[in-house]
């Protein structure tokens, strides 16, 4: 999953393309250079860790179409947008898009360095976010019916008598699918289960029985 | 019967309408004509001999038959057949004879009138024309009564009437109507078709001139013609009346003379029947012919002269009416004009203009040459002119004249080789052209300005795309020199690297030096330099320029370029200038939804040799509307910008002797032809 992270650079513009490689290398970089974004696509390979600096204007797919495709093929990949000339909308677009920077040619090493690296790191944390989530979810499937909606109940605050109320059982059966809940989710305390429902996305039952 | 006949021509002319009156009238005279002249030819006439010394109702007959149509010459022949009648009958002639006799007076008549209008067709007879005089002497003189004489003598041979010789007879009578012929027929003619208002309008002079002319003539006659016979005198006296004569001819053209041999051969008929004069003492055979042979010889030059003079009198004076509006044209010609002699190029006249422009008055010119009043301003071009006069009319001679003042005037000749009062000059008409010239070195100072001015416009409106060209290069050179800096930092480079790198920064400075050289030519205020250019790299220039429009507005770009017959001549910057208008308007024209955004660069030679650029964009193409004012300026379709850049494009494009035409294409997008002018020989 980790790893040495690559930066991908694609600009139509060789000599552009050849020279931002050159900084790469010397400020200690994997690079991997595309003159065009249907040349990236062809060849990129999701699951290895790193960012991609990407031109906005190109022919036929431009950068931010790029990132578009990115987005919609559920491909987490940290962007630097570099750009001849930066008009506010095309940098709101990227920005909103999830962009982790837009720099404007020419710009400085430093600058550019610097925002590589956030990207770097931003997709590993990201990637790193991704993993647990998947993991989550993954435990989650584990659940039989009523663990689940035990799960539900716990995660929105409500003490174990009143969700043995609201489920028609036991009070103790309650304990027990909570404790079992807990072991399959991997959970180490409450708050930690609440935290990975939050991640999870799923909504806490209502905080007071129905009447 | 000179009054008769001359009220009958006067009718025969002045009478126009109703044609059945003015035919009656005609005949109701050639009868009264006839029959007094025959009167009058009877009292011309030798007793016993039977022969008249001139015999005028053939010739009246003939008169008759030359003032009038062909279809209508049956009246007069009919008119006269009862005056002959009546006439003849009373000599106590019998009637087959008579009937003869009108027989062969009417076939002289038609003979001689048949004859000059066979050979004078659709011309009237003119005795003020040499030509015609001489037709008519020869046909109506001279064939007219010898082939109707013959036709004469043989009816009277066979009636048996005569009694007299058979060519005795047929001279005596050829002579008469020969004579008769000669001295009617000029009168009546030249009367008939003479001017009768400008009788009306003669001077006293002339009045004065024509009075003493005829009784100077008269007197001489009466004082040849009156005398007793014998004088030793006599034959010299003959030539007394030749003064008078020739004054008529010169003076009074062919009315005059015919007039006055009238009178001539009155007084020396009068006087030889009388047994006066110097006609008389022979038989009267011999006198009636020593009349007629003194008429005859008197009244052919004379009648000759008169016509060869009134002819030249009428061409001199065509030729000074001419002359003289060509005077007047020239002195009121609203363009300055001068007339040089050929022969030393002396300056003949100039009108008022010629003054006002020169600033010398017309006496100071005339007598001089141009090259001492130092007009031409470069004085080969005074050479250069003469050289093309040679060849005769000199168009649009374009050449700068000096003023007194030493102003010089941008002017343009015009001219030719006239006759002036005999003399050969050259006539030069003169157009100054200065002001135009001026206002229209402006009007192109004024163009060339505009069209600087847009292309500053448009290249600002373009200034975000263009600095995108700028920006690549210097980020290419930045980040080469600084990934040069790390890596020598961590004294972890490479000569060869290094080597490279510096490779690599030199190159894109250079491209960014390019960028900045092109723009500078497009932001520069040249003059317009037109050198051969190819379209092709014309558009490759263009397309670079325009790159960074191009991309970021995600166009792609489709050229096909011909490779050969597209060379032109024109200015690099202007047709660049146009080019990058077009594809600029075409990538806005694409940011309309539902554009192809395809923008496609075409070149081809036309047919008839002229190099054709095509911009075609996948737009929505020009609103209906505003197709047929496209090109005007203020028009335009963008909130911002001032709607000139394609009206300026065209007057670019019109400056080169091309077109810039426009029209939809049939799916989407509209297609703009640039036409210019092709170079022959095209590189292949």
């Amino acid at each position: 999953m980790s790893g040495p992270a690559t930066v991908y650079v694609v600009d139509d513009d060789a000599a552009v393309l050849k020279a931002l490689t050159r900084l790469l290398q010397a400020a200690g970089h994997a690079v991997a250079a595309f003159p065009s974004p249907q040349a990236f696509l062809d060849s990129h390979d999701a699951s290895t860790p790193g960012c991609l600096l990407l031109d906005v204007a190109m022919p036929e797919i431009n950068g931010l179409e790029l990132q578009e495709k990115l987005a919609a093929d559920d491909t987490c990949r940290a962007i630097v947008f570099i750009s001849g000339h930066g008009d506010v909308p095309k940098i709101v677009q990227a920005m909103k898009g999830g962009a982790v920077d837009f720099l404007t040619k020419p710009f400085n090493d430093v600058q550019l360095l610097e925002a590589v690296d956030i990207a770097i790191r931003k997709g590993y944390a990201a990637r790193q976010a991704n993993g647990e989530l998947k993991q989550m979810e993954q435990r989650l499937t584990t659940l039989t019916a009523r663990e689940r909606e035990v799960f539900e109940h716990v995660v929105s605050g409500k003490l174990n008598k009143l969700i043995a109320t609201d489920l028609g059982t036991g009070e103790k059966t309650v304990k027990v699918h909570r404790a079992r809940v807990m072991h399959k989710m991997g959970a180490a305390s409450l708050a930690d289960l609440v935290r990975m429902a939050e991640k999870m996305g799923i909504r806490p039952g209502a905080p007071f029985p129905d009447p | 019967m000179n009054d008769n006949t001359k009220t009958a021509a006067a009718g025969i002319v002045a009478s126009h309408d109703g044609r059945a009156l003015h035919l009656i009238l005609t005949g109701s005279l050639v009868a009264v004509g006839y029959y007094v002249g025959a009167k009058v030819g009877f009292a011309l006439t030798f007793d016993p001999h039977p022969v008249s010394v001139l015999w005028p109702p053939n010739a009246l007959l003939l008169a008759a038959l030359l003032l009038i149509p062909v279809r209508s010459w049956w009246v007069p022949i009919l008119a006269a057949f009862p005056a002959h009648l009546l006439i003849e009958l009373q000599s106590g002639v019998p009637l087959a004879m008579v009937l003869g006799w009108f027989v062969s007076n009417c076939t002289e008549a038609l003979i001689g009138a048949a004859l000059l209008r066979h050979v004078l067709p659709g011309e009237r007879l003119q005795f003020d024309s040499f030509r015609h005089a001489c037709i008519f002497l020869l046909g109506a003189v001279l064939t007219a009564p010898l082939l109707s004489g013959f036709v004469d003598i043989g009816l009277v041979t066979a009636i048996g009437w005569g009694k007299a010789a058979f060519w005795d007879m047929f001279t005596l009578r050829f002579f008469s109507n020969a004579l008769a012929t000669l001295i009617i027929v000029p009168t009546v003619v030249s009367w008939a078709q003479g001017s009768w208002q400008s009788l009306r309008e003669v001077s006293v002079g002339r009045q004065i001139e024509v009075g003493a002319l005829f009784l100077g003539l008269l007197a001489t006659g009466m004082l040849i013609f009156k005398q007793a016979p014998g004088s030793p005198a006599m034959p010299a006296l003959l030539y007394a009346p030749l003064p008078f004569l020739l004054w008529a001819a010169v003076r009074l053209g062919p009315q005059g003379i015919s007039a006055a041999l009238v009178m001539v051969a009155s007084l020396a008929i009068w006087g030889a029947l009388h047994e006066l004069g110097p006609f008389t003492g022979g038989s009267p055979a011999q006198d009636t012919r020593a009349v007629q042979w003194f008429l005859i010889a008197v009244a052919v030059p004379l009648l000759l002269f008169a016509a060869v003079m009134t002819e030249r009198k009428k061409t001199r004076k065509a030729l000074q009416i001419s002359e003289e509006r060509s005077l007047k044209v020239v002195r009121s010609s609203p363009d300055p004009i001068m007339i040089v002699r050929k022969s030393d190029l002396t300056i003949m006249d100039v009108n008022e203009k010629w003054e006002a422009l020169f600033g010398y008055r017309r006496a100071e010119a005339v007598g001089r040459t141009t090259v001492e009043l130092g007009i031409y301003a470069n004085p080969e071009d005074r050479n250069t002119y003469f050289a093309l006069s040679e060849r005769g009319l000199v168009r649009d001679f374009a050449t700068d004249l000096r003023d007194r003042q030493g102003g010089i005037h941008h002017t343009v000749l015009v001219g030719d080789t006239i006759e002036v009062a005999g003399t050969e000059c050259l006539i030069k008409i003169i157009r100054d052209v200065t002001a135009q010239k001026l206002a229209e070195r402006e009007a192109l100072k004024q163009r060339v300005e505009l069209v600087h001015l847009s292309r500053v416009a448009m290249l600002g409106e373009l200034s975000g795309a263009l600095a995108h060209e700028l920006n690549q290069p210097l980020t290419a050179i930045l980040s080469n020199a600084q990934a040069a800096q790390r890596l020598l930092a961590r004294d972890r480079i490479e000569a060869q690297d290094l080597r490279e790198i510096l490779q690599d920064i030199v190159s894109e400075d250079k491209r960014a030096g390019e960028v900045i050289g092109r723009l500078r030519a497009l932001f520069k205020k040249g003059d317009t330099q037109f050198q051969v250019l190819n379209a092709n790299d014309l558009i490759r220039e263009v397309l670079t320029l325009a790159h960074g429009n191009l991309t970021t507005r995600n166009i792609h770009v489709i050229t096909a370029l011909s490779a050969q017959g597209v060379d032109t001549r024109g200015d690099r910057v202007q047709l660049q200038q146009v080019l990058l208008n077009l594809v600029a308007n075409a990538c806005e024209a694409m940011d309309a939804p539902g554009s192809t955004r395809l923008l496609t660069m075409k070149t081809a030679p036309s047919e008839n040799g002229q190099v054709q650029i095509f911009v075609i964009d996948g737009g929505a193409g020009i609103p209906a509307e505003l197709m047929e004012k496209l090109f005007d300026p203020f028009v335009t379709t963008k909130t911002q910008g001032l709607g000139l850049g394609l009206s300026i494009s065209r007057s670019i494009v019109t400056a080169h002797g091309g077109q810039l035409l426009v029209r939809n294409n049939p799916d989407r997008g509209a297609t703009f032809r640039l036409l210019l002018p092709g170079i022959a020989g095209a590189r292949t």
